[in-house]
């Protein structure tokens, strides 16, 4: 580019007429779109690498979580798989059914819990609602369906594995 | 060498602020664009639909290196003459 300044910058800063300083501060602000615009491309390339090349790791296996017996009808029980971190929710619905989610709001990670009766996953930080059958979102902010986990039956033991995609078919909402 | 600069350095200061105006407009357009370009190839990936965040970042990157030469057109303002 060629604008050459060969002033000290305090003058540049501080200039004596009052024109120049009104246009000083324009180029400026505009350089700093452009660093913004730099910044936002940069974020863009981390997210494009991160999801093509390092895939968050599948949960392999069956992990056992606890006895049937342990949770009563429309109760919960939170669970953490050994070699992760991630809290998830295992609930025994109404009608008998089991279900497992990620215990991580899609919105910003609050822990969300299992309204009893209502057959509704809350999340009390923004008021988030996600069907407690399917993990999809209901209402509130959440973007995307809550992450699930296949719930097995073993005789009076209750596993999970990774989920099958067709419970919850996780689409990004533009 | 001369170049438009010269003649843009010496132009009324309306056409000037004009021209910065602009500028910036489009500036701000894009930014605002490459926002929504990473919000929704971030929403995509963490949904385990990762073939929205190539496309998105190269549109990202276009739109950064359209603003980042049209800061060629900058206008420099008026600067009086020094004599060397
Ligand atoms: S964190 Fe759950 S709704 Fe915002």
């Amino acid at each position: 580019m060629s604008d050459q300044v060969n002033e000290p910058h305090w003058k540049r800063d501080f200039p004596i007429q009052r024109t120049e300083a009104t246009k000083v501060s324009r180029r400026d602000f505009a350089r700093f779109l452009c660093l913004v615009s730099g910044g936002l491309a940069t974020g863009s390339a981390y997210v494009a690498v991160k999801a093509n090349f390092f895939p968050p790791e599948e949960i392999k296996g069956e992990h056992f979580v606890c006895k049937a017996a342990g949770v009563p009808l429309g109760g919960t029980r939170s669970f953490v798989i050994e070699g992760s971190s991630i809290p998830y929710i295992l609930i025994h619905l109404e009608d008998g059914s089991w279900r497992a989610y990620e215990q991580k709001c899609t919105h910003l990670s609050c822990a969300v819990y299992y309204k009893p009766g209502s057959g509704q996953i809350v999340c009390p930080c923004h008021e988030g609602f996600f069907d407690a059958m399917t993990g999809e979102v209901l209402a509130g902010p959440p973007p995307r369906p809550l992450p699930a986990l296949e719930v097995v039956m073993r005789g009076e033991d209750v596993y999970v594995k990774a989920g099958n995609e067709g419970i919850a078919k996780n689409t990004g909402r533009m | 060498m001369s170049n438009f600069k010269d003649a843009q350095n010496k132009a009324h200061p309306n056409k000037t602020n004009t021209l910065m105006s602009a500028l910036i407009v489009i500036l701000i357009l894009n930014v605002s664009i490459q926002i929504w370009l990473l919000y929704t190839g971030l929403n995509n990936a963490l949904g385990k639909n990762k073939d929205v965040a190539l496309p998105a970042f190269i549109a990202s990157l276009v739109l950064f290196l359209i603003g980042f030469f049209w800061l060629y057109f900058l206008p420099m303002g008026y600067r009086e003459k020094k004599n060397k």
